[in-house]
């Protein structure tokens, strides 16, 4: 085994929840996801991760020196400034849903924390391509809110902010929707992570005015294995984790119906997202997490 | 509201047993938290909830169905405090004194009729009230009236006896009495509650007449108590047994009195049971005296004295027609006789040629060794004495089987003779219990038979005794005003073992009581007992008490046929018959000095409380003081269980269904 293949093993590696959990730093985590996506992502033939050319231009004062093109002064003995596609990003919010129904999943990891996994390694990602990077945690209401910026130390308050998310109480999309779209005020995109547990039309009346106002949206559906396909031996009583209300269901049910429910559900979500020119993405806990990076540049690709 | 059985209470601690079932089929279903429940089949929740209601609708009902039937066992009874129901101006008191030898202790006689007094102060002015007392019998002291006067008149008056009280009967005869009076009626009852006055059964304590029973117990504060127990007289010696019961280191002097005459003394120390014997004792011919005392200062004084009669009569004599004088007949009959110390015979042979038969009509009965063996001047004789009124007791011995008809009884013998033969013995087949000589007899089978005289059953003839073969072994005969009792085997112990069993004995005792007439009677009574007198000619007899007064008016003498016996001592009974001397002494259980408990006592009340008085308008108008709720909480029991089947269907159906 080459080098190159031993560390795109250990980069596989690291990507996975189960061995991500343990690691409490989510800093760690989330450069560590990052970093081995990456590996991974400059061997494939389909994907190319740079920053990619797209013009040079006349330095002018209050450019960044950083930015000059010092070969082409060599040649020219003239300043220009090397653009790339990258730039015309401008930043990325990440809304992670803290609700109860968060809370469920496992071992090895909840969903809250893969979702939380997710966040991190979403806003390393993007801050490593100079990406304005932002936050927030909801559940009924806004609980914690990072604005976008590039600024040094930014990356590291994100992550704070969403390590320390907690699931409680329900889940509500149109209020923290609102309040969200009172605060951005520039276009950018939006990673919607939750396993929306809600009603479609209710979803949608939260996400419809960000498409509106012209955010690309990207909707990171969570869900546990649990959740989809459930291994109910017997009758039992479920306990909603948001309400707390208690349904007695068979396992015939949980094994026929409750799954096709399951699927509709999603596909419902999907087509929703679709209608309003969102993205949808279904990440399960047990993926790793290479695949919602992936889902998520290709998305990123798809909106330049 | 209080309960006439509360023990049964203790069973409402099964209504834990559908709880915890209860809380197995609800933990039945495995509780586990879930994301959410937006997608799961929404009438799951619903079925699940209303099972639940179903659940908790049908425990309900089960627990109530086994409180209730605790509580219906339990008997629970409410007392109503309406106005003027058992009030105490309302209410008619009867107040019931205990008279009965228990009393007697120390000074609770004395401090019952305080108390006695004190109910009758404590009594509203105008309430009706009547004074009664009580020992064997219920004693009406005073009339039903609201005149106090009168009944401290009474409470003063009544005095206490050598008699036993028992409390079922007394509160049998009370409540007759309180059945007569207005209701409600309240019972106030002074005893020192002994506990030996307990019935059989607690429940002869209730009363359906009484409405409320108020116990006033007078403390007896036991300390130390003598009782002679009992004093047996043998042929030459009496033994007496003494009791003491109490503390320890008391001593005591046991007297002995013959006659009145200080014959004897012993002295006694320390708890427990006593026997002391007594030897020489200078007998006086006929009925004598005995009189045993304790002088000692103990606190139960009536029960220190021991009355008993001792009979020294000669004994009456019996001729023995025999053809032997020294055969084994004779002493075989003696020895029966004195076996039995009751029976007071002495055997007098008469040899068969030799005696003077013309005095034989001096005896009331006689007996035949063997009856084939008299000759024919001697059974003339007999039969003459037997037409007369004369008894004869025969036997068949050797001679009898030698002739083809026995004398006297005229009985034909069976060419065969005599049945059976030497390797060969019969036992009893048959006896007939319902004879005064064999009612109270056993032990027949026992006898060996191995020859008898097979005779002729004839008309007029009572086969007592048959053999296993069916062959008469005893039968009875009336010839004129006599009767002959025949045994068809002999008396000397070849033909048969009969002599050498402890049937014999008895056998002889009784067939003498029998063929003499002379009763069994009883000298040693317990107070309260009934003396029988018999009438014969019209007359039945005199009895003086101890106290030396005549019982029986002149008219009595001809009407009464019994005697009640009520003070402890020697009654002295003149009869046609003769006349005789009867001790009488006091119930030993009055003695004791162990009282009911609180608990019990309580009890006894509760049960009084419980029911409700009965009887007249004026009970209808004063509603009853208590109420038994067990009635309606029967029918709401099976109203419950009624509610609960039809619950637990419609619960069982939906699982029933596939």
């Amino acid at each position: 085994m080459s080098v190159m293949q031993a560390s795109q093993a250990t980069a596989r590696e690291l990507l996975r929840p189960e061995v991500l959990a343990r690691i409490k730093n989510l800093d760690l985590v989330a450069r560590s996801v990052v970093e081995g996506f990456l590996i991974g992502l400059h061997r494939s033939p389909t994907f190319g991760f740079s920053q990619e050319f797209a013009e040079y231009r006349a330095y002018a004062e209050g450019d960044d020196p950083r930015f000059i093109d010092w070969n082409v002064f060599a040649r020219t003995e003239r300043t220009y400034i090397k653009r790339f596609l990258g730039d015309t990003n401008s930043h990325l919010m990440i809304l992670t849903d803290a609700s109860a129904s968060m809370g469920f999943g496992g071992p090895p990891v909840s969903k809250l924390r893969y979702a939380q996994f997710l966040a991190a390694s979403l806003a390393y990602l993007a801050t490593r391509q100079h990406d304005a990077v932002g936050c927030m945690i909801f559940d009924e209401q806004v609980r914690d809110y990072r604005a976008p910026s590039t600024r040094a130390g930014r990356l590291q308050s994100v992550l704070h902010c969403i390590d320390s998310a907690e699931a409680r109480t329900g889940t509500k999309f149109d209020k923290p929707f609102a309040k969200f779209r009172e605060r951005i005020t520039r276009r950018g995109l939006v990673a919607v992570i939750s396993d929306f547990y809600c009603d479609t039309e209710n979803l949608l009346a939260g996400v419809r005015p960000l498409a509106w106002q012209g955010q690309d949206v990207v909707l990171f559906q969570l869900l546990d294995d649990q959740e989809l396909a459930p291994d109910v031996g017997s009758n039992v009583l479920l306990e909603d984790l948001e309400t707390g209300d208690a349904v007695e269901v068979t396992p015939t049910f949980m094994q026929e119906a409750y799954p096709e429910r399951m699927r509709a559900h999603i596909d419902s979500l999907a087509n929703a997202a679709a209608g309003i020119g969102a993205d949808h993405v279904l990440v399960k806990t047990s993926d790793s997490l290479d695949q919602a990076l992936r889902n998520y540049l290709l998305f990123r690709q798809r909106r330049k | 509201m209080s309960f006439l059985a509360p023990l049964f209470l203790l069973a409402a601690l099964a209504a834990g047993l559908p709880i915890w079932l209860h809380r197995l089929q609800t933990q039945s279903a495995d509780r586990r938290p879930f994301s959410s429940t937006m997608l799961l089949e929404t009438t799951e929740q619903r079925v699940h909830v209303k099972r639940k209601l179903k659940y908790l609708i049908l425990l309900t009902f089960r627990v109530a169905v086994l409180l209730l039937l605790a509580l219906v066992f339990a008997k629970p009874i409410w007392t109503r405090a309406l106005p003027g129901t058992l009030s105490e101006a309302s209410a008619t008191h009867l107040v019931l004194i205990d008279t009965s030898a228990s009393m007697q202790r120390k000074d609770a006689f004395d401090r019952a009729i305080d108390a006695a007094r004190a109910v009758v102060e404590s009594i509203p002015n105008g309430a009706l009230l009547q004074v009664v007392s009580a020992d064997d019998r219920i004693h009406v002291a005073s009339e039903l009236s609201a005149d106090k006067a009168a009944h401290r008149a009474a409470v003063a008056a009544i005095e206490a006896s050598a008699l036993r009280l028992d409390f079922g009967r007394a509160m049998a005869a009370v409540d007759r009495l309180a059945g007569d009076l207005p209701a409600p009626v309240k019972l106030h009852f002074v005893s020192d509650f002994q506990d030996s006055g307990m019935p059989v059964r607690f429940a002869d304590l209730a009363g359906t007449n009484t409405g409320e029973l108020i116990p006033h117990r007078i403390d007896t504060d036991a300390r130390f108590n003598w009782q002679v127990e009992y004093a047996e007289s043998t042929i030459s010696d009496v033994d007496v047994g003494v009791l003491g019961v109490g503390e320890s280191a008391r001593v005591g002097r046991v007297l002995l009195r013959l006659n009145d005459d200080l014959v004897g003394q012993e002295e006694v120390a320390g708890t427990g049971r006593s026997v002391l014997r007594f030897s020489d004792l200078p007998l006086a011919p006929g009925d004598n005296r005995l009189t045993v005392t304790i002088a000692a200062d103990d606190d139960l004084a009536i029960d220190n004295a021991w009355y008993g009669v001792i009979e020294n009569t000669p004994p009456a004599p019996i001729p023995l027609i025999t053809a032997s004088g020294g055969g084994l007949a004779a002493t075989y009959l003696e020895a029966a006789l004195r076996a039995d110390p009751g029976a007071n015979y002495r055997v007098e042979p008469m040899l068969i040629g030799d005696a003077d038969f013309r005095t034989l009509a001096r005896y009331r009965w006689a007996l035949i060794d063997d009856l084939g063996s008299i000759g024919s001047e001697l059974e003339t004789t007999l039969a003459a004495f037997v037409e007369n009124g004369g008894n004869l007791l025969t036997f068949a011995g050797h001679g009898s089987g030698t002739i083809g008809q026995l004398p006297v009884s005229r009985h034909r013998v069976q060419p065969a003779a005599v049945g059976a033969s030497d390797n060969e013995f019969l036992r009893v087949g048959q006896i007939d219990t319902g004879h005064p000589i064999l009612a109270e007899i056993e032990g027949w089978q026992q006898v060996n038979v191995t020859q008898n005289l097979v005779i002729d059953v004839q008309d007029g003839d009572e086969v007592l005794i048959r053999l296993e073969d069916g062959t008469p072994f005893l039968l009875e005969r009336r010839l004129g005003q006599g009767r002959l009792l025949l045994l068809t085997s002999g008396l000397d112990n070849q033909w048969n073992d009969l002599p050498l069993r402890p049937v014999f004995v008895s056998f002889i005792v009784e067939a003498a009581r029998y063929l003499s007439g002379v009763e069994r009677s009883s000298k040693s009574y317990t107070t309260g007992n009934a003396l029988p007198l018999s009438l014969i000619g019209g007359v039945s007899g005199q009895v003086v008490d101890p106290d030396g007064t005549t019982i029986l008016s002149l008219a009595d003498t001809t009407r009464e046929q019994q005697v009640r016996l009520e003070q402890a001592g020697f009654y002295e009974v003149y009869t046609p018959q003769g006349d005789y001397l009867v001790a009488v002494n006091m119930d030993p259980r009055e003695s004791r000095a162990d009282t009911i408990t609180a608990e019990t006592l309580d009890r006894w009340v509760a049960s009084m409380a419980g029911q409700a008085p009965r009887g007249s308008a004026a009970a209808l108008q004063n509603a009853p003081a208590t109420v038994e709720l067990w009635h309606a909480l029967l029918f709401i029991l099976v109203l419950l269980v009624i509610g609960e089947s039809m619950l637990g269907n419609l619960y069982l159906r939906p699982r029933a269904e596939p």
